[in-house]
């Protein structure tokens, strides 16, 4: 399994630096979607000190965080994920589903959007720059953290594979993704922003704040067990239910060649 | 004149097609209606940061007004032609639409004010429910100032098509339209009102944003809606407005007819 995973992406990483003229201009594109991100917050701390109880630092971390899941979710999810709709309306799924390998590992890793290795270098960067201005993290809030963010990561990847699968039986569920992206927007600002309700929504329903605020939580000493053992419950429940969801799908699948 | 004539008399036939259209994909509709909520999430944010002392002059009450009416302009002057130009062009799906006795750009500005009726419908259980919530938050303007605001937002519409014809009609040159038109929007995010009030801004920036593009498409109608703007002030800023809606006519105008002029695409 690893050694599929290697390949796939060293296979779609080669395929997408064949294309290296555009270099410049996502270079261009990728640090200024940077900066319209931190603009907003740069513009919140002209006028105040703290944003529900975030300094900035702590705030940006935040940012930072979203960015470097923006970087994945367009980087990874939308080029992989968003084509599997493609791919089952003209059939050419098929062309997967016989490879004498997992078909969700392969959908889910046969390309990288070069674009957004941009964000994901000036985001790791920025994450650094605000752990270091932070001050001293204790290194199980450290390993915590990192820990959590990847659960993040994955509850998200386990909801948009969910979306997807939809698709097998709606025709035209594109602009789901976009509903994904938009909601997944809203982690980009600290979670005490918003109401319970909210927060609850951006938790269980569109896990974005698993992500986000909960990592950087996390990483100010702020956790509990039992956040911990819930973000990690909702994670694994996301990733199962995308799994359960992904077989039976496959399972009812008629295709379109045969 | 007779051109006129001929595409004012197809009108409430493409009308008819572009609603029955908009209504056969009606989810698809309805997703793109739920991606226009942000002005809810910058609501909470900037309540928050509100809640302690006014900012830049605007109470909590003032900004949370600012925000529901920002949510509501984003619907009335939304326009996604961009995506369907861009495809259009390059699938060469234009060519069929070239044959046409109608001017393409005529067929999309109908499509896109034709779903207007569609995107109010959707927008109503979100405003129910804001007006449930929170009913502070809605209140309309005297007569006179809504009659400013039918104005503005008719030409805030107006730009923003024309912006987006500018930005599809770069399809016909380049591969990269259509990430040109997401530079232009991440800035037009910023500088439009769309995430902060510009009042927000210090004043050397507010001086500029004055002047440019961006205010005109979102931040004016919605400041005169919720009460920020009155009378010869709104008058000064309809005149900027009326300014950026010629200069994008023009631009969108030279571009679609040189791009048109040396188009190849499959099947022409």
């Amino acid at each position: 399994m690893i050694r599929i995973l290697s390949a796939l992406i060293r296979a779609s990483l080669m395929v997408s630096f064949q294309y290296r003229s555009d270099l410049f201009f996502e270079a261009a594109t990728g640090i200024l979607r940077c900066f319209s991100a931190i603009a907003p917050l740069w513009l919140a701390f002209q006028h105040t000190t703290a944003i529900a109880g975030w300094t900035p630092p702590q705030a940006m971390l935040v940012m930072s965080l979203f960015l470097l899941f923006h970087a994945l979710q367009g980087g990874l999810f939308e080029p992989n994920l968003g084509e599997v709709v493609q791919l089952i309306r003209q059939g050419n799924l098929d062309l997967w589903l016989i490879k004498p390998a997992d078909a969700q590992l392969l959908v889910s890793l046969r390309r990288i959007d070069p674009s957004y290795l941009w964000d994901f270098g000036v985001s790791i960067l920025m994450a650094g720059v605000c752990i270091a201005q932070i001050g001293p993290i204790s290194a199980l809030d450290a390993a915590l953290a990192a820990l959590l963010a990847v659960n993040g990561v994955l509850a998200m990847y386990g909801l948009w594979m969910l979306a997807i699968c939809t698709s097998f039986y709606f025709v035209r569920v594109d602009n789901l993704r976009y509903l994904l992206t938009t909601a997944a927007d809203a982690g980009r600002w600290p979670a005490s922003v918003f109401s319970t309700g909210i927060r609850w929504a951006l938790t269980a329903g569109v896990p974005i704040l698993l992500v986000t605020s909960t990592p950087a939580e996390a990483l100010r000493g702020q956790w509990t067990w039992t956040t911990v053992a819930g973000s990690l419950g909702i994670g694994l429940a996301f990733v199962g239910l995308a799994r359960v969801a992904w077989m039976r799908s496959l399972a009812s699948y008629t295709s379109a060649s045969s | 004149m007779s051109s006129l004539w001929r595409h004012l008399k197809a009108t409430p036939a493409m009308f008819r097609v572009s609603l029955a259209d908009t209504v056969a994909y009606r989810a698809e509709l309805a997703i793109w209606v739920l991606t226009a909520t942000l002005p809810l999430v910058m609501l909470a944010l900037w309540e928050t940061i509100a809640a302690g002392a006014p900012i830049a002059g605007m109470t909590k009450i003032e900004v949370s007004r600012y925000f529901a009416a920002a949510l509501i302009v984003r619907q009335l002057t939304g326009a996604w032609i961009v995506w369907e130009m861009n495809f259009e062009i390059r699938n060469g799906s234009l060519s069929a639409k070239l044959l046409k006795p109608l001017h393409p750009i005529w067929v999309w500005a109908v499509w896109t004010v034709s779903a207007m009726p569609f995107r109010m419908i959707v927008l109503t259980p979100l405003l129910a429910l804001l007006a449930w919530a929170r009913p502070e938050l809605l209140t309309l303007p005297a007569a006179p100032d809504l009659a400013l605001f039918a104005v503005s937002v008719t030409l805030a519409l107006a730009l923003a098509f024309l912006v987006q014809t500018a930005f599809g009609s770069l399809a016909f040159f380049m591969d990269r339209s259509i990430g040109m038109f997401s530079l232009w929007f991440g800035l037009w995010s910023f500088l439009s009102g769309y995430i902060a009030p510009t009042a927000f801004f210090p004043s050397w920036a507010q001086n500029i944003l004055y002047y440019l593009p961006f205010r005109a498409t979102l931040s004016i109608p919605v400041e005169i809606l919720s009460g920020r703007l009155h009378g010869g002030l709104a008058w000064q800023e309809i005149g900027i407005q009326c300014v950026w809606v010629c200069v994008f006519g023009i631009i969108a105008r030279t571009l679609w007819n040189t791009g048109v002029a040396r188009y190849e695409a499959f099947g022409s």
